[in-house]
């Protein structure tokens, strides 16, 4: 079990709006940097700090949970839509002004990492209404510890579609390294995928950013690292049964 | 903050400089009759009638044992306490929120509760000795005596007495000689002196109604014109300012982009409006709340660790500006599920567009609430804004601790709020030109 003694690598500053005097904003741990740039974290305002917070805190109750970790999903997958291409679109206003608007281009599905990533489904069906969902079942090996597909249904126009992985905890990226070649080997090209996450660890991210260059990572918080167990430190817990079962 | 508080513009909204009519005269002369023809020929809920009688005095033991036997003298000066009157009129003056008290004629002594007066243009003060205060006299704007023969007003008095405050004939009479005669005649007549005008025959004066009531029509009048002039010159004076630090506009992202295409194109059906209306709304919120107050706070998880993050300081609640304000409410309601959340109707007039308050209900607690979120889509003059932040403000919230957010604003109108609320922010999703007629709440509403 990780210490709380263990020297946080994780940057310490103030958060607030830009108005407001440094010292009248309140310090708190921030979202660690990396040097990739396929890595989108979302904007560590202090309103996404405090959700954060909510959810990672060991006496937040599930009904709590659920609700403050949906609404981080909805950031998430708000930011994550804006890697999607749009073209230029000119309207007319009901009063008659013209904007210079854009539509969005291609079709997309959302793809979850069961069973955490189900969890972040509802928030995708918040922005996207019909969206479909193909699901990918991934566990342990108990014999070799190494991740194995036991299940997945998905699209069946899968390759012409901009896929939306989702998988809360990002800790290893084991299970999300299978689930995306099972994506890349039903013909959907890298650059076409996005995975959405909540807390990634750096090990994680670094990972995924060397085998997968040209896919995109859309996060909420990268945390310090990994414990011994690879749970990510400080992290959250197990998602899912905190979501599901607890 | 210094330079801040130098440049701030002033505001003066219509209520701020209430006009007070005073009607004094004796005992069923019909001063409240009158009042309340006035007021309802007028039909506006702006003007309205303060009773002197909310103002008796509480009494002690023993001059309520006299009360009760009809030997406690309620017609003389004595038994008003000016203090309070006075002090209420002078708030009301101020464009304040008023407590008036409620007198129990059944206890003899004040109830626990009061009732509140806030933002009428005109109030019509009524009660024997209206006119009698010299501080009260400095308030006033017009000051009316209603006349009536001694034996209408006795007749009138008994059978209000005894229908509506449960007195006997015979104690009636008994007052009547023993303190309402004398008293009039000593206090109430004189007041004659300083009045404007004289009524005689009251309710029935039809042409004494007319006038009084053109009179106030005329101030109306000119009241409404002072605050269009004023919001008008406000919007002038902010034109070549610079947008303020305190308005945050949402990042416009290919998303935000898309939306706002969607939102705004005439083509797009009520189903596809109401959804994305309320997608771009509970991004409004979120971004809001990054404006509301935080500290720091140290948490361990499941796991063991600590995390230091943050927590919010103190409770946010929200006011929705109705009618427009409330196709926020759905948004709202997905990042706030159970803030309190208080209304208030403003529309602007037809004829002269003028922002008018005609309807308030905010939480009882709302001034220590450590964020409030104004709520309305559109800022077209910005008059309705800095009408409803003028509310809050009133009611005691402070202004920094106010967001308003909106979905479409122009620069003018956001320039003059910030102008004379240096602490308010406002966060809006995009800009558009000025003085754009508001169409988001027929779209969403779908009438």
């Amino acid at each position: 079990m990780a210490s709380s003694e263990k020297p946080s690598q994780s940057p310490k500053q103030s958060v607030g709006p830009d108005y407001r005097p440094e010292k009248q904003k309140p310090t708190a741990t921030v979202s660690t940097e990396v040097p990739f740039e396929n890595v989108t974290t979302l904007s560590q305002t202090p309103q996404l700090i405090a959700l954060l917070t909510m959810i990672r805190d060991k006496n937040t109750d599930r009904a709590d949970f659920i609700f403050y970790s949906n609404r981080i999903i909805r950031l998430l997958v708000e930011e994550g839509l804006n890697h999607l291409p749009v073209v230029e679109h000119a309207i007319t206003t009901p009063v008659g002004r013209t904007y210079a608007g854009v539509m969005f281009q291609g079709k997309i599905c959302g793809v979850s990492i069961m069973r955490a990533g189900e969890a972040m489904e509802q928030g995708l069906r918040d922005c996207c209404r019909s969206v479909r969902i193909g699901k990918i079942l991934i566990q342990r090996d108990e014999e070799t510890c190494m991740p194995k597909l036991f299940y997945d249904k998905l699209p069946e126009d899968i390759a012409d579609r901009w896929c939306l992985l989702l998988d809360p905890m990002f800790a290893t990226g084991g299970s999300a390294i299978m689930a995306v070649d099972v994506l890349k080997s039903r013909g959907v090209p890298e650059n076409r995928i996005l995975f959405l996450n909540l807390i990634a660890s750096p090990q994680g991210i670094e990972n995924f950013a060397k085998k997968f260059p040209k896919l995109r990572v859309v996060t909420a918080f990268i945390d310090q690292g990994l414990d011994e167990k690879n749970y990510i430190v400080p992290g959250l817990g197990d998602f899912g049964d905190r979501f599901y079962t607890m | 903050m210094a330079d801040l508080t130098t440049q701030r513009a002033h505001y003066s909204p219509p209520w701020a400089d209430v006009s007070i009519i005073g009607i004094a005269g004796s005992s069923g002369s019909g001063k409240s009759t009158l009042s309340h023809a006035i007021v309802s020929k007028l039909n506006l809920p702006w003007v309205v009638i303060l009773s002197m009688d909310s103002f008796y005095k509480s009494l002690d033991e023993e001059a309520s044992k006299k009360a009760f036997r009809n030997e406690y003298d309620f017609d003389s000066p004595n038994a008003i306490d000016f203090d309070v009157l006075v002090d209420r009129l002078q708030d009301l003056k101020a464009g304040k929120r008023a407590e008036i008290p409620i007198y129990s004629f059944a206890k003899h002594a004040r109830e626990e509760k009061t009732t509140s007066i806030y933002s009428p243009h005109v109030l019509i003060l009524e009660g024997i000795f209206a006119l009698y205060d010299p501080r009260v006299l400095e308030l006033l704007d017009m000051k009316i005596f209603c006349e009536a023969d001694a034996d209408t007003c006795l007749s009138r008095r008994i059978l209000r007495d005894v229908e509506e405050r449960g007195r006997d004939i015979e104690g009636c009479i008994k007052q009547w000689f023993a303190y309402v005669k004398p008293n009039f005649e000593a206090y109430v007549e004189p007041q004659r002196k300083v009045a404007d005008v004289i009524v005689p025959r009251g309710v029935e004066n039809r042409v004494a109604i007319v006038m009084v009531i053109q009179y106030i029509e005329r101030l109306l009048i000119e009241k409404s014109k002072s605050h269009r002039a004023a919001l008008k010159k406000l919007g002038q004076s902010a034109e070549n300012d610079a947008l303020s630090e305190n308005v945050i506009l949402l990042k416009q992202t290919s998303q935000v982009r898309g939306m706002n295409t969607i939102i705004q194109d005439i083509d797009t059906s009520a189903e596809d409006f109401i959804f994305y209306f309320d997608r771009i709304a509970a991004l409004l919120v979120e971004n809001a709340l990054n404006n509301i107050y935080f500290e720091s706070v140290t948490i361990e998880t499941p796991t063991g660790n600590k995390y230091h993050g943050l927590h919010a300081t103190g409770e946010t609640s929200a006011v929705v500006i109705l009618r427009a304000g409330s196709t926020f409410e759905t948004g709202l309601r997905r990042v706030l599920p159970d803030c309190k959340t208080g209304r208030l109707l403003i529309q602007s007039n037809v004829r002269t567009g003028e922002p008018e308050l005609h309807y308030l209900k905010l939480p009882q607690d709302i001034r220590t609430h450590d964020g409030v979120l104004l709520l309305d889509p559109q800022m077209s003059s910005g008059g309705a804004a800095l009408m409803a932040v003028q509310v809050l403000v009133d009611h005691g919230v402070p202004e920094d601790k106010i967001v308003f957010v909106t979905y479409f604003a122009g620069r003018t109108a956001l320039k003059g709020l910030t102008k004379v609320f240096p602490g308010v922010k406002v966060v809006v999703c995009t800009t558009v030109p000025d003085f754009e007629e508001r169409w988001v709440e027929s779209r969403y509403l779908g009438c």
